[in-house]
């Protein structure tokens, strides 16, 4: 039977692969189209040649609304798989494997922290997501309910004005305006550093990690990153060769 | 009819004189004088026949204004433009007008004995604005002869009432807008100065003026705020759909914001917005302030600080975490080889 052992775990199904491919998608659109109106550049002929690659402002703004309609329903459809599975018990609360923030992931920060600078001498112990996943993932949710719920309002202003009061008739605009395009700015910047650097340029998974196509991790990197994962699902189980 | 064949043969003359004109030089080294003659009486000689009919005037006014350098200095010590490009002239849309048409008190030797016949209503309308034109108030006033119903809508807007009424030296009438009326183009041409890509800036050459906000008492953030503005940020990308300033304020009838007869007062503000934005309602209409953040706009300046402050501070730690990551992974690799097995 030794063939047969596992060198590697399934760690994303394929419901959250494509949940994130979908994601991965809206979200380039949405910047690469949302950057020209942040940043609109008062180049040659009114237009600079970054908008005209996206076929003008009109087309632009049209690519830019629908990408972010899928990215509200890919938002939606996560959110009530998300719930189903957790009503049906088909996805329970541990510890080991939540990607709900804990308290240790404040002491796993601040040690892991001390390890970097070398002031510790081990470093932390992962649960299935590390804090710094656990912020990508919080941060993507916020952001997307943020930016989407205030994107939408930007889209159908008149409609939505209605549901606003009367007081706040003067300023909500501005804040919303500036709420939806900050906070894409903090997502692409966040994304551009955090997410690439842990994706694609760490040592361990330069060029760039496959997990998010197969969904499957080295269980001597899921060893190595993801400890308490790795004895939850494997704790008793004859040990593995490293691959 | 008749004007229009008037207008376009003086140019075509005009055009011709500049072509002479340009091949002198090379004739004289070429040929002397014999050949340089030569060409002038060949071209010039029947061109005289139709300058009869046509413009002479021009002609004799250009043979010196298009000349002319520099500024000249008046009876009462200001400093006048007298100087005329012929080319820009002739394309610009009153290129084939006659310049006595406008200038009507310069009517045989302007320089001897000004006396041209000035039609009453023009007389009459260049004392009202001759405290913004200095130089020539009865061609300022001219502009009323073919542009009557524009004129009759300025002089009852607010910028034409300050000139007109209350008499002041600054503030827009035509040409602040329009340009010099020898050069200005077509509306809708790439050079206007109140086509949809450069009236903004045309507005703001006042709008943004210190010294005419304060004593005006105008906002000092007008064009600021509508350049942040998603109309602003759509317009300076080059979204025809976008509104300028003219399409929510008017052009020439402009009125101050809250005056009732404005298009974006309070009253009128749902229609306004409404041509754009179908069921536009009350609250909705309310969005622009053209406020500048601060005082008057707390919320959104908080709002605004708040977040920058977030994006900083969250940026700030990432940069940090992922050099120390990186750090320390190739710390590990480099120099703890063999170590990193120790926690299995």
């Amino acid at each position: 039977m030794t063939d047969e052992r596992p060198t590697e775990f399934q760690r994303f199904n394929l419901t959250f692969r494509i949940q994130h491919v979908i994601l991965v998608v809206t979200f380039l659109l949405l910047a690469f189209t949302g950057w020209s109106l942040k940043y609109p550049e008062p180049a040659l002929e009114y237009t600079g040649w970054w908008i005209r690659l996206w076929g003008g402002p009109k087309t632009a703004g049209i690519i830019h609304r629908t990408a972010g309609l899928i990215m509200i329903v890919d938002f939606i459809w996560h959110v009530i798989y998300l719930i189903y599975h957790l009503i049906t018990g088909r996805m329970k609360f541990d510890p080991a494997t939540t990607i709900v923030p804990v308290p240790s992931d404040i002491t796993n920060a601040v040690q892991n922290m001390l390890y970097f600078i070398g002031l510790g001498k081990t470093k932390p112990k992962f649960a299935r997501y590390n804090y710094i996943q656990k912020f990508d993932y919080w941060a993507v949710f916020w952001g997307m309910a943020i930016i989407g719920l205030s994107g939408l309002i930007l889209t159908f202003p008149t409609q939505a004005s209605i549901f606003f009061p009367q007081w706040s008739a003067n300023w909500i605009w501005e804040v919303l305006f500036t709420l939806h395009s900050d906070e894409a700015l903090l997502a692409i910047t966040y994304i551009t550093i955090m997410h690439f650097y842990a994706e694609h340029l760490k040592w361990a998974n330069f060029p760039m990690s496959m997990t998010w196509i197969t969904g499957r991790i080295s269980l001597r990197h899921m060893k190595e990153e993801h400890p308490l994962e790795y004895e939850l699902e494997f704790k008793g189980k004859p040990d593995v060769k490293n691959p | 009819m008749l004007f229009f064949i008037i207008s376009k043969t003086s140019f075509f003359v005009y055009n011709l004189l500049a072509i002479v004109n340009s091949l002198i030089p090379f004739r004289q080294k070429k040929g002397g004088l014999m050949s340089r003659a030569l060409v002038i009486a060949l071209l010039i000689v029947p061109l005289i026949g139709f300058a009869q009919i046509a413009s002479a005037e021009s002609f004799t006014c250009l043979a010196c204004h298009g000349a002319m350098k520099g500024k000249i200095k008046t009876d009462k010590g200001s400093f006048i433009e007298v100087n005329i490009d012929e080319e820009r002239f002739s394309k610009s849309v009153h290129g084939g007008i006659e310049c006595t048409v406008c200038h009507k008190t310069f009517k045989d030797n302007p320089h001897e004995a000004p006396k041209g016949e000035v039609p009453k209503n023009v007389s009459e309308l260049a004392s009202l604005v001759s405290s913004k034109a200095k130089i020539d108030p009865v061609a300022y006033a001219a502009c009323s002869e073919c542009h009557g119903d524009i004129y009759t809508q300025v002089s009852q807007s607010i910028h034409g009432r300050n000139i007109m009424e209350k008499k002041q030296s600054d503030g827009a009438l035509c040409n602040d807008c329009h340009g010099s009326p020898h050069y200005v183009a077509p509306a809708k041409s790439k050079a206007s100065l109140v086509n949809k890509w450069n009236v903004v800036k045309t507005c703001g050459e006042c709008h943004q003026n210190e010294a005419i906000a304060k004593k005006y008492n105008l906002g000092t953030h007008i064009i600021e705020k509508y350049e942040e503005s998603f109309h602003g940020k759509k317009h300076k990308l080059g979204h025809a759909g976008v509104p300028t300033c003219v399409d929510c304020h008017g052009a020439h009838g402009i009125k101050k914001w809250d005056d009732p007869a404005s298009p974006v007062a309070w009253g009128n503000r749902v229609v306004m917005c409404g041509k754009c934005h179908p069921g536009a309602n009350k609250k909705f209409v309310a969005s622009i302030t053209h406020k500048p953040l601060g005082k008057d706009n707390p919320i959104p300046y908080f709002a605004e600080k708040g977040l920058i402050i977030l994006t900083v501070s969250t940026i700030g730690f990432v940069i940090l975490h992922v050099f120390l990551e990186a750090y320390a992974d190739i710390r590990d690799r480099v120099f703890r080889k063999g170590k990193e097995d120790s926690h299995d």
